[in-house]
């Protein structure tokens, strides 16, 4: 069963282009030229209960927009989405009730309040039992750290503290759907790991359903099986991140330091150099057309070799590589 | 009914309860406030013993009732005054829209509940302020209970109307994301024809039937009257019809207002 579902979502926004310098803001003010922007364009996608999908894409490719119109603050241009069953918007306050969301910049915490009280304001608000209330504190504390944070304001707090407030807060009420807009963002790895493993496990334990934007590929590597890869507001991947990893990673890239000069060489069929250093020799080749071994071999044939590497890609250059436009490799396998 | 009723209930108390701790999170301020207030106090009575130097009444007035009426403007005026304007502003522009629309109560009730238990905690605050103005500056109380009865009463209600007339002026927020100027305007606008600065009677009959005619008299010059002995208990009955009448006329325009306004939300950023 989806939690959530959105067909063909799709929202416009119209700006006003504006030319540069006064000149520019009195003529946009006399005669406002509008332009229409596809914010999000034609995006069909279901998740299931339970889920952690990854939601990717270049700043502006449309991430936030799309979470904003599930959790119900904008309303859709066209197309249609449901969440729990519910129109968001049209059904904002229940709708609410049941999700949760972190928007990585923002807070829903008071600022000037001790987190205590802000965290208790939140649960009066979601009508927490105070029985459970007291019990979910617990739970968190493990992973959260909070009884350091209780008697902190908001506004006292580091980036990776505020993080872990606003997690809580968010989760305090069981939301059966959670979205995190960037939950780790600008925060060390130790922070980071503490936010990821929380991540795990509420949805572990709870079930809660989790779509996570981020920047961050570590983030995506650890939590999620399925990504979705938005760009320029349109749907450009959606399945398992193995996929991806498949699709993109047959090219690997073998390094060779060498005690004599490379520059002669002869390159072995079906790779290509790509470092050109004259004790080091780096080469990418397809690995469905020939081996490590073979290029190995043709490279030792003709100069000695003290050491060799070899590296898979990451998935920081798959993503560079699909957002770059290499797309059209998955684009004719979308999730049915 | 009743069940639902009582929960809706408990929410939005945990937001009113909220209002004096946000508040004395900036006490530093309620001190130099308190001063100023003193000041713009004593300027105006100056100038209002000047302008009674050569006359007796004024507008049917006579000093001690204008001298009342417009110490207790000062003190009442600020107690309805709405900060919506600058706040949708705010919301908007920083984004913050997004996370005060995600909780799960309705957006108006919360905001009307945050802004009568304003008015609660400020009325509190105020108070050393009456017990100067009484001492030193030459205002005079009525002992009659009924008046004040009809004061509070008629403040509630009108506090309620500006904060629904406030409302649809916050609205336009959604729209132009510049709202510093409509801020200002709006408050011109409100403390004049509001009664604020010059009682409603001494304004020349147009200009009155303006004031009559707008929302903003409702919170000040309405309430305030009772206590200065301006206005008789006995109108109360026909004044709070009229706040009624008010209230129902804004509360629905500014609900319409609203679920149209929302929908033309772009928060910048994120």
């Amino acid at each position: 069963m989806p939690v959530i579902r959105t067909e063909q979502l799709t929202k416009i926004f119209r700006v006003v282009r504006k030319e540069p310098g006064l000149r520019g803001s009195l003529k946009a003010l006399v005669r406002p030229r509008f332009e229409n922007i596809a914010a999000v364009n034609q995006v069909s996608f279901e998740i299931d209960a339970g889920e952690i999908v990854g939601y990717i894409g270049v700043n502006g490719a449309g991430k936030s927009t799309t979470i904003k119109m599930l959790t119900g603050i904008l309303v859709p241009t066209s197309g249609s989405v449901q969440v729990l069953g519910r129109d968001p918007h049209r059904q904002r306050v229940a709708n609410a009730r049941e999700i949760g969301a972190v928007f990585g910049q923002r807070t829903q915490l008071w600022w000037d309040l001790p987190f205590i009280e802000s965290l208790a304001l939140v649960g009066r608000i979601y009508e927490v039992p105070p029985a459970r209330y007291r019990q979910l504190l617990k739970d968190f504390e493990d992973t959260l750290g909070l009884s350091e944070l209780l008697h902190i304001p908001i506004r006292n707090m580091s980036l990776g503290q505020k993080m872990r407030a606003e997690l809580a807060a968010t989760l305090i009420h069981e939301p059966r759907v959670v979205y995190l807009d960037e939950p780790t963002i600008g925060l060390d790895l130790l922070a980071k790991e503490r936010i990821r493993d929380f991540i795990r496990e509420q949805n572990r334990g709870r079930g809660t359903t989790v779509l996570l934007t981020t920047h961050d590929l570590g983030d995506i590597e650890q939590l999620c099986p399925r990504v979705i890869i938005i760009d320029a507001g349109r749907l450009i991947y959606d399945g398992p991140i193995a996929t991806i990893k498949e699709r993109f990673g047959r090219h690997r890239e073998i390094t060779f330091e060498t005690s004599e000069a490379t520059t002669a060489i002869e390159l072995p069929r079906d790779c290509t150099r790509l470092a050109a250093e004259p004790h080091r020799l780096t080469l990418r080749f397809d690995r469905t057309r020939t081996t490590a071994s073979q290029i190995a071999a043709a490279v030792m044939e003709q100069i000695e070799v003290l050491d060799f590497s070899l590296a898979e890609p990451d998935l920081a250059s798959i993503v560079r590589q699909i957002y770059q436009g290499g797309l059209r490799e998955v684009e004719g396998n979308p999730r049915s | 009914m009743i069940h639902a009723v009582r929960r809706e209930a408990r929410v939005f108390f945990a937001f009113a309860a909220m209002v004096p701790k946000l508040y004395l999170a900036y006490n530093a301020w309620v001190v130099v406030e308190f001063v100023v207030q003193i000041l713009f106090m004593l300027v105006f009575v100056a100038f209002w013993r000047a302008v009674y130097a050569n006359t007796t009444t004024l507008g049917g007035l006579d000093v001690g009732q204008t001298i009342n009426y417009i110490l207790l403007a000062q003190i009442v005026a600020p107690l309805v005054q709405s900060r919506l304007v600058s706040e949708f502003g705010g919301m908007i522009r920083e984004g913050r829209i997004a996370i005060e629309l995600l909780r799960p109560v309705d957006f108006q009730a919360r905001y009307a509940v945050e802004s009568l238990t304003s008015l609660v905690v400020f009325a509190v605050q105020k108070l050393p302020l009456v017990l100067i103005a009484g001492a030193f500056l030459g205002l005079r109380l009525p002992s009659d209970p009924a008046a004040w009865g009809a004061f509070a009463l008629s403040l509630v209600l009108g506090s309620m109307v500006l904060f629904l007339t406030d409302w649809m002026f916050a609205c336009l927020a959604f729209y132009s994301t510049e709202t510093w100027g409509l801020g200002v305007v709006k408050i011109a606008v409100a403390t004049f024809f509001g009664g604020a600065l010059v009682p409603l009677q001494m304004m020349p009959a147009w200009l009155r039937s303006i004031a009559l005619a707008l929302p903003f008299s409702q919170g000040v010059a309405v309430p305030i009257s009772f206590l200065a002995g301006v206005t008789p208990v006995s109108d109360l009955g026909a004044l709070l019809i009229r706040q009624l009448l008010w209230l129902v006329g804004l509360g629905i325009a500014s609900r319409l207002v609203f679920r149209q306004a929302v929908r033309k939300i772009t928060v910048q950023g994120g």
